[in-house]
């Protein structure tokens, strides 16, 4: 009998356009479109290398000290300038003038910067030229005064930079700020499977249709009808969810991290949370579909904006000032279950998020179970 | 009896739905339910099915009490709804084994039975089709289907023809008389009294969720003072003639409306006579004449004072 209606109800399910659309092919294209407009966020983030020139004439032949810094800075993958040599001063203003070149040095008695702008390139090459000031100016002046310290290890300590604070990182990952749209994303399509659940308590309750009148007058259990149901809602958005998965890490190369099982499992309770809350909602709430269908898109969507999907910031400011909201919202447990899974070494983290998801699920079932459980109604 | 129900009693709030309502139908009959909208019939049919709760009363269908996990009678029960109670996802076959299957595990016999009810809804050549591809008559029928196809000793239809063309309606009561033949006891709710009178051996009429009058429809028709009615097609006839009209023997009432002359007479053999010899004798000019026996709703009329399908 279970087989039977399992069977059925997966015909039944799976021949839902509209709620195949919604539940895979949206979450698909969504995915697509955040790929098109977020893949370049975190190279714009990285150093770029500046354009700049030094005018190469005799003051600057001469500099050797000033010449070697500007060479050394300017080679090896973590280079400061995209240096260039200008043979004379008119050269460099061409090139600044045709924005070939952010600003470009002249040796002398001090050291020159000239820029036609102002912003961040700018700016790192004044703070360049300030330090390179300062520190040839104390070695200048260490040296008149006491030329012993360079027996001592003097240019070796300026070189050297010691940092008093001690860096943690949480996890070998890299930061990604992009990724969390993409684990919002995937909670999203886990939140809309409530509207497979919500189907299943819709053909199962006597009161709303017709064909759940037939149902409840066979020989079967209701709650077995409803069990075998559910399953196949379940299967179907676990399968949707993992293709989804699949898209994003084989096709638009979303790194999940290197816990593939823990990642599957994730997909598996997030597809039982909506489907369950989903058959929560639907039991709950006593209106017509319509209003089932809109109480669900807003929860989700809610859900979704304060986990971070549409504004990045929203989770941190959400976890920074109002902490319980972030842990009573089913959408960031499930992108936080995400992203603790790629960015932390330690699972403690995923361990809390997948925790509280269980509650909910056995919240969502035992309160469906109370209710779809009557055996009568009082009107139909 | 195969459902026995003793003062069942139905409140939606202020609104009593159904008022110490009692029946007893028997092995066998077509049992027809008959009332306007709004008179109870199916919340009578929900409360016997336990679907519905009820305040008071008492409800056994094959000699046991009816409750929601009565599995032993429900599988004995087919339920023909109201409204059209299939799946839109599932094609014709698909509809009917789904519900055949939650009665029926072997699947060889329920594949036969499957088969046997398609034929017998005429829809073998739709088996195929999804129900929105279905007409109005054809998706009643598959509704049918669903409902009778494991064999149920005991099948409620509550309105099956609703928004059925003709040649569907017949097509559907024509089905019922052979399931009733082949050994299954009808319960039939409809507001329409053509089709009870046609189809039922037995009658309840009800009205505010009261049985107001019960039995064969010879019965009901006995329990009322008409005995015919006659209709005459006469352009010119006076107030006096009228009065001399209503004054012969046997004639309860007369009335003349848009040109008809509507002669109501009590039980007896001459009536028609009668009043062809008052029109010759007064001179009175006639077209067509005809006369009616009395209907179930010349009954709910004499009974109620409204009209079935008011």
């Amino acid at each position: 009998m279970f087989t039977h209606i399992f069977i059925y109800r997966f015909k039944c399910l799976i021949r839902d356009k509209q709620l195949v659309f919604w539940t895979l092919l949206f979450p698909i294209l969504l995915g697509t479109f955040f790929y098109m407009a977020f893949s370049n966020l975190n190279n714009e983030e990285t150093f770029q290398p500046i354009d700049a020139a030094v005018v190469n004439d005799s003051a600057y032949q001469h500099d050797t000290q000033f010449k070697s810094v500007m060479e050394n800075v300017s080679k090896g993958k973590d280079r400061l300038f995209h240096l260039k040599v200008a043979s004379n001063r008119e050269e460099a203003e061409k090139w600044l003038k045709k924005d070939k070149i952010k600003g470009f040095f002249t040796s002398g008695e001090v050291i020159k910067l000239t820029v036609k702008d102002t912003g961040i390139s700018q700016s790192i090459m004044k703070s360049f030229a300030d330090q390179y000031r300062t520190s040839s100016s104390m070695v200048t002046s260490i040296v008149k005064e006491n030329p012993k310290a360079l027996q001592n290890g003097l240019l070796n300590d300026l070189g050297n930079h010691r940092t008093y604070v001690k860096e943690v990182t949480g996890g070998s990952a890299e930061p990604n700020n992009v990724l969390n749209y993409f684990y919002s994303l995937i909670a999203m399509a886990c939140l809309y499977g409530s509207f497979w659940g919500m189907k299943e308590v819709t053909d199962i309750q006597a009161d709303i249709t017709d064909r759940a009148a037939r149902v409840n007058m066979a020989p079967v259990h209701k709650l077995k009808a409803f069990l075998a149901g559910s399953c196949a809602a379940l299967v179907i958005l676990f399968v949707e969810i993992l293709i989804l998965l699949a898209y994003l890490r084989f096709g638009l190369n979303i790194s999940f991290g290197n816990r593939a099982g823990f990642v599957v499992l994730t997909a598996l309770v997030g597809s039982v949370l909506g489907v369950s809350f989903g058959a929560f909602i639907s039991a709950l709430v006593k209106k017509g579909e319509g209003l089932k269908i809109a109480l669900l898109m807003v929860a989700t969507m809610a859900g979704s904006f304060l986990s971070g999907m549409m504004f990045m910031n929203m989770k941190y400011l959400i976890a920074a000032y109002v902490p319980p909201l972030a842990w009573l919202n089913p959408v960031n447990l499930l992108t936080d279950a995400f992203y603790a899974l790629y960015y932390y070494d330690s699972l403690h983290r995923y361990a809390l998020n997948l925790g509280m998801m269980f509650l909910f699920i056995i919240f969502f079932c035992t309160g469906t179970y109370l209710i779809v459980r009557r055996r009568k109604y009082a009107s139909i | 009896m195969i459902i026995h129900v003793k003062n069942l009693v139905k409140r939606f709030g202020e609104l009593v739905a159904l008022d110490h309502l009692s029946l007893d139908i028997k092995e066998g009959e077509i049992f027809g339910l008959l009332g306007p909208n709004g008179s109870g019939k199916s919340t009578a049919i929900n409360c016997i099915l336990s679907l519905l709760s009820y305040d008071k009363g008492e409800v056994e269908i094959f000699g046991k009490k009816m409750t929601p996990d009565a599995y032993d009678i429900k599988r004995d029960i087919g339920i023909v709804m109201q409204n059209v109670a299939v799946f839109e996802e599932l094609t014709v076959y698909e509809n009917i084994d789904y519900f055949c299957g939650l009665y029926v595990r072997n699947k060889a016999e329920r594949k036969r039975l499957v088969e046997e009810a398609l034929a017998f809804v005429e829809l073998e050549d739709f088996r195929k089709f999804y129900p929105k591809k279905l007409s109005g008559g054809l998706l009643r029928r598959l509704n049918i289907a669903c409902g009778i196809a494991h064999k149920p000793k005991l099948i409620i239809l509550d309105e099956p023809t609703v928004a059925v063309d003709p040649q569907s309606r017949n097509k559907i009561l024509e089905g019922i008389e052979r399931l009733n033949a082949q050994g299954a006891t009808i319960v039939y709710t409809s507001h329409y009294m053509e089709e009870v009178e046609q189809l039922c051996t037995r009658i309840v009429i009800m009205d505010k969720g009261r049985v107001i009058a019960s039995g064969t429809k010879e019965e009901l028709k006995a329990m009322i003072t008409l005995g015919e009615k006659i209709t005459v097609e006469t352009f010119s006839i006076d107030e006096e003639q009228l009065i001399k009209l209503r004054e012969l023997p046997g004639i309860v009432s007369v009335e003349h409306v848009d040109k008809r002359l509507i002669i109501k007479s009590g039980k007896g053999t001459n009536n028609l006579e009668t009043v062809l010899d008052f029109l010759k004798t007064h001179e009175i000019g006639f077209g067509r004449i005809y006369s009616e026996l009395p209907t179930l709703n010349d009954v709910f009329l004499e009974i109620t004072g409204k009209q079935l399908r008011d």
